[in-house]
C-alpha cells in the first residue's frame, strides 16, 4: 500500500528532474543540425561575395567571353566552363557504357564466390584519392597517350573532314581528352557501384516472372531491372556527373591549365576547378582573385543542380521501394 | 525458331560485353595500383619518415609533410565527429517525417558530394581573408567541413536501424529520452556510428583540392597551427607538377601512403561493420 | 509442335473423371520421379515422385517450409538462378527430362507459365506486360499482336477492366488486377503448364475469389500446379492433391479422397487443423 502511495509523489518528480535533460540535449542536436544549413548557406554567401566584385566589373559578359588575362585584368568564364562540361561529357561517355557492363556483370552473371569481392574491389577503388588518379595520369597514362594514341588517332579520325577538327594538332599527351579519360576512369568504380545497388533493389520475384517466361539475362536486365530501376540510375548517373564537374586534382594534371577553347579535343584546356587550383594562390590583384571565385560559385551552382536533380530522383526509387 | 537464335546470340553478345566491360575497368585500376605500388615502394626509405621536405635538387623526407597530414586530420575529426553526431542524432531521433528534417537532409547529401574545392574557397573567405594568412587551423576547418556530412549520413543511417521496440523498452522503464537515446541508441549503433567515422577520415586523408588555400604548404618543420602547415596531399600535387626527379620520386612515395592509409581505413571500416550486430 | 499432338494424344476430355491417376499411359502431363532438392548442404525435397495430370488442377500442401514452393520451383528449374541450388532425379514432361543438362532453359519456360505469390507486373505499360513474353518467340503483325494481347486478358477476365487503358502503366492496377495481369501474361505465351505460387496469398477475399474461378475455366485447357497454404482453397479449386511434410510426400490422391479419408494420419491431423 506504501507503495502505492509513494508512486506518483515519484514519478512527477522524476520527470521534473529530466525534463532539463531532454530539453537541453533535443535543442543542441537541434542546433547541429542547423548548422549544416548554415554551412551551406556560409559557402553560397562567401562565394556570392567573393564574386560580387568580378560579376559588377565584367556584367553577364563574364559568363561568355573566353578572354583570361592576368596581365590587362581581362577576364571571362567560357573558358573553364566548356573544359568543365566537355571533360565531364568525355568520362560520362566512356564512363557510363563501362559502369553499367561492370554492375550487369556483377548483379547478373558473375559466379557468386565472385561477387562479393568483385563489389568490394569496386567500392574499395571509388575511395582511392583522386589525387592518386591525377599523379598517375601525368606520369604514366599521359606519356602513354603521347606516344601510340594521339598519333593513332590523329592519322586516324583526324583526317576525316569535318570531324577531322576534333582530333586535330599536335600530340601533347596531357589535353582535355586525356582528362577526360582519367575521370572516367575515376567515376567508373563509383558510378558502377551506384548501379549495383540499385539493380539489387529490383524484386528477385519480379526477375524471376521475366525468367519465368523464357526471357535470356539481357532481357530480363535491359526490359525489366532498367525500367524498374530507371530513376535511381539517372540518379546514381547524376551523381557521378556531379563529382566530375567538381573533380579537382584528377584533372589538373593532365588538362594542360590552357585558358582558351579548342577545336581539337587532343589540345590543352582549363577547367574551373584546375584553374582555381593552379592559380588561385599566385592571383595577384582583387579583380583576378574576385573572377576566380566567380568561377567558383559558377561550379557551384551547376553542381548544386545536378547533385539535387540526383537527389531527388534516387528519393523517389527509395519513396517506391519503402512503399 | 529465327527469333530465338536472335535473341540468343543477342544474349551471348550483351554477356561479352558486360564481361569485355568489367576486364576493362579492372585494368585501368590494376595498371594505376601497380605503378603506383612499382614507383612508391622505391621511394619509401627510412629518410622519407625522418627528414623534411628538401629543396629542389637535394634529398629530404616527407616528415613535416606527414606530420601536418596527421594533425589536420586529427584536428578536423575531432570537430567533425562531435558535430556530425549530434545533427545525425536530431535526424534520426527527433525529426522523423518533419519538413525541417527532410530539408537538412537533403542539404546534407548535397553537402556529401559537393566538391570540395568549393568547400576550399568557403574557408579562404571565412579564415584566410579575416585572419590574412593561411593556417593550419583553416585546412583542420575546411577537411572538418568535409568530415561533418558523412557522419551525418551514417549515424543517422545506423540509428535507424536501431529497432523502436529498444526505444520504448527503454522508455518503459522510465527513462528520459535523452537517455534512451544516449544509453541505448548509441550504444545499439556504436560500431555503425564507428565506420562512419572512419570512412570520413578516408576521404579526408586524401583531400587535396580544399588543402590548397587553406593550410597551403610549408617547406620546413612547423608545429604552429597559426601558420601555414605542410600536408601529405598538397606536397605530392608540388611535387609531381615540379621538374625536378627527386621531388617526383617523393611524390610517389606519399601518394603510396595516402592510399594505403585510404584502403586500410576502408577495410577496417568494412570489417567493423561486417560485425555489426543491425547487419540483417 | 510435338508438344502440342503429345498433349492431344494424352489428353483427357475435361468432363473425365479423374480417376485415372494411377495409370501411368493417360493424363499424365508431368512425372516426378524420385526428385531431390538441395539448398547447398540443406536437402529441401526428398526422394519425391507423383504425377501432375493434364487438364486438372493439382494442388501443393503443408506447413511452411515443407518444401511445396520448392517443387513447384523445379518444375521450371527457377532454381537456376540461384548458385547452390540443385535438384536431381527426373521430371517428365511429354517423354522428356527437364532435369537432363541438355535442356534449354528458355525454351522451357516458354512451355510453363508461372505466377508468384505477390503481382509481378513489369514496369511496363499493361498491352506491353502481356506482349512481352509473345514477342520473345514470335515476330507477329499489330493486328495479330492485338488479337493474342485481347485473348489472354479476356482469359484471365480482366479485359473488361483494362481494355480501355491499355497504355497505361501495370503498376497502377489494384493487386487482385494486377495478379490477374500476370496470369494472362503467363498464358499469352500460351504455355501447356501453369505454376501458381499461392497467387491469392497477398489479395483480399473477393479477388481470391475470382483467381479460383478463373483456375478453375483455365483447368480446361492447362495442367495446373497450385502451391496454397489454405486448405479450403485447396478443397475447392483442386482435382489432385499432395500433402508434403518437411520435404517429403506424405500422400498423394484425389482431393475429395485426401479431404474426406486420408490414408495417413499426418495428413488427417493436417487437414483437420491438429498440428499446422
Amino acid at each position: 500500500m506504501s507503495a502505492d502511495i509513494a508512486l506518483p509523489r515519484v514519478a512527477p518528480a522524476n520527470s521534473r528532474r529530466h525534463a532539463p535533460g531532454d530539453f537541453i540535449f533535443r535543442h543542441l542536436t537541434f542546433l547541429f543540425a542547423l548548422l549544416v544549413l548554415l554551412i551551406l548557406g556560409g559557402v553560397i554567401v562567401a562565394l556570392v561575395d567573393g564574386a560580387v566584385p568580378a560579376l559588377r566589373h565584367f556584367g553577364i559578359s563574364f559568363l561568355y567571353t573566353d578572354v583570361w588575362n592576368p596581365v590587362t585584368e581581362k577576364f571571362g568564364a567560357l573558358a573553364p566552363i566548356y573544359g568543365t562540361l566537355v571533360t565531364s561529357a568525355i568520362a560520362m561517355v566512356v564512363g557510363i557504357p563501362v559502369a553499367f557492363g561492370v554492375a550487369m556483370f556483377i548483379t547478373e552473371i558473375c559466379p557468386i564466390w565472385l561477387k562479393r569481392p568483385l563489389a568490394t574491389m569496386i567500392e574499395l577503388l571509388a575511395a582511392i584519392p583522386s589525387i592518386i588518379y591525377g599523379i598517375w595520369g601525368l606520369f604514366v597514362f599521359a606519356p602513354f597517350v603521347q606516344q601510340y594514341i594521339q598519333p593513332a588517332i590523329i592519322s586516324s579520325l583526324g583526317q576525316i573532314p569535318g570531324v577531322g577538327a576534333l582530333f586535330a594538332g599536335p600530340p601533347l599527351g596531357i589535353g582535355v581528352l586525356t582528362a577526360g579519360f582519367i575521370l572516367a576512369i575515376m567515376v567508373l568504380p563509383f558510378i558502377s557501384s551506384i548501379m549495383r545497388d540499385v539493380f539489387e533493389t529490383a524484386p528477385p520475384m519480379l526477375k524471376e516472372s521475366a525468367y519465368g517466361l523464357g526471357a535470356t539475362r539481357t532481357e530480363v536486365v535491359l526490359h525489366v531491372v532498367l525500367p524498374y530501376t530507371r530513376i535511381g540510375v539517372v540518379g546514381g548517373i547524376m551523381l557521378g556527373l556531379g563529382r566530375a564537374l567538381g573533380e579537382t586534382m584528377a584533372v589538373t594534371f593532365v588538362i594542360g591549365n590552357a585558358h582558351r577553347i579548342s577545336a581539337s579535343i587532343l589540345q590543352p584546356g582549363t577547367t574551373i576547378s584546375a584553374s582555381l587550383a593552379n592559380e588561385f594562390t599566385e592571383a595577384v590583384g582583387d579583380l583576378y582573385l574576385s573572377s576566380l571565385i566567380a568561377l567558383g560559385l559558377i561550379l557551384f551552382v551547376i553542381t548544386f543542380i545536378v547533385l539535387a536533380f540526383a537527389k531527388l530522383m534516387l528519393l523517389r526509387l527509395q519513396k517506391r521501394a519503402g512503399g | 525458331m529465327a527469333i530465338y537464335a536472335r535473341r540468343r546470340l543477342t544474349n551471348a553478345l550483351v554477356m561479352a560485353l558486360a564481361m569485355a566491360a568489367t576486364g576493362f575497368g579492372l585494368l585501368w585500376l590494376v595498371l594505376v595500383l601497380s605503378t603506383l605500388l612499382w614507383n612508391g615502394v622505391a621511394a619509401i626509405t627510412p629518410a622519407l619518415f625522418t627528414q623534411t621536405t628538401p629543396p629542389p635538387g637535394s634529398t629530404g623526407g616527407l616528415l613535416n609533410a606527414i606530420f601536418g597530414s596527421v594533425v589536420m586530420t586529427l584536428i578536423a575529426t575531432l570537430i567533425g565527429t562531435p558535430t556530425g553526431i549530434l545533427a545525425g542524432t536530431f535526424l534520426a531521433e527527433y525529426s522523423r517525417g518533419s519538413r525541417f528534417g527532410e530539408v537538412v537532409r537533403f542539404i546534407n547529401d548535397i553537402l556529401l558530394s559537393a566538391p570540395s574545392i568549393i568547400v576550399g574557397l568557403f574557408v579562404y573567405q571565412l579564415m584566410v581573408v579575416r585572419m590574412g594568412h593561411f593556417s593550419a587551423w583553416a585546412g583542420a576547418v575546411a577537411l572538418a567541413i568535409i568530415v561533418v556530412p558523412v557522419v551525418v549520413r551514417t549515424t543517422e543511417d545506423m540509428l535507424n536501424l536501431v529497432p523502436n521496440t529498444l526505444r520504448e523498452a527503454a522508455s518503459a522503464l522510465g527513462s528520459p529520452q535523452w537517455k534512451v537515446i544516449v544509453m541505448v541508441s548509441y550504444r545499439a549503433a556504436i560500431q555503425g556510428m564507428v565506420t562512419g567515422v572512419m570512412l570520413a577520415v578516408a576521404r579526408i586523408a586524401g583531400e587535396t583540392a580544399p588543402l590548397l588555400f587553406t593550410a597551403l604548404n610549408n617547406q620546413f618543420w612547423s608545429t604552429n597551427l597559426n601558420a601555414p602547415m605542410a600536408n601529405l596531399p598538397v606536397v605530392i600535387f608540388q611535387f609531381a607538377m615540379s621538374p625536378y626527379a627527386d621531388w617526383q620520386v617523393l611524390a610517389w612515395g606519399g601518394a603510396l601512403l595516402i592510399t594505403i592509409t585510404v584502403l586500410f581505413l576502408n577495410i577496417g571500416a568494412r570489417a567493423l561493420a561486417s560485425w555489426s550486430t543491425f547487419k540483417q | 509442335m510435338s508438344a502440342a499432338t503429345a498433349r492431344q494424344v494424352m489428353s483427357l476430355a475435361p468432363s473425365d473423371p479423374p480417376e485415372t491417376h494411377g495409370d501411368p499411359s493417360l493424363g499424365q502431363k508431368v512425372l516426378i520421379r524420385d526428385v531431390d532438392f538441395f539448398y547447398g548442404a540443406f536437402q529441401a525435397l526428398k526422394n519425391i515422385s507423383m504425377p501432375l495430370h493434364d487438364r486438372r488442377v493439382t494442388a501443393f500442401i503443408g506447413p511452411s517450409g515443407c518444401g511445396k514452393s520448392t517443387l513447384l520451383r523445379v518444375l521450371n528449374r527457377i532454381y537456376e538462378l540461384y548458385p547452390g541450388q540443385r535438384a536431381s532425379g527426373e521430371v517428365i514432361v511429354d517423354g522428356e527430362n527437364i532435369l537432363s543438362s541438355g535442356m534449354d532453359l528458355n525454351l522451357l519456360r516458354a512451355r510453363i507459365g508461372m505466377v508468384f505469390q505477390k503481382p509481378t507486373p513489369f514496369p511496363m505499360s499493361i498491352y506491353d506486360n502481356i506482349a512481352f513474353g509473345i514477342r520473345l518467340y514470335e515476330r507477329l503483325p499489330h493486328h495479330e499482336l492485338d488479337d493474342r494481347v485481347e485473348s489472354a486478358l479476356r482469359r484471365a477476365a480482366l479485359w473488361d477492366e483494362v481494355k480501355d487503358k491499355l497504355r497505361q502503366s501495370g503498376l497502377g492496377l489494384s493487386g487482385g488486377q494486377q495478379q490477374r495481369l500476370c496470369i494472362a501474361r503467363a498464358i499469352a505465351v500460351r504455355p501447356e503448364i501453369l505454376l501458381l505460387d499461392e497467387p491469392a496469398s497477398a489479395l483480399d477475399p473477393i479477388s481470391t475469389q475470382r483467381i479460383e474461378e478463373l483456375i478453375a475455366e483455365l483447368k480446361a485447357d492447362y495442367c495446373i500446379a497450385i502451391v496454397t497454404h489454405n486448405m479450403q482453397q485447396a478443397a475447392r479449386s483442386s482435382d489432385f492433391t499432395a500433402f508434403m511434410y518437411l520435404g517429403e510426400l506424405i500422400e498423394f490422391d484425389e482431393t475429395e479422397r485426401i479431404f474426406t479419408r486420408p490414408k495417413q494420419k499426418h495428413t488427417e491431423d493436417y487437414i483437420t487443423g491438429r498440428f499446422g
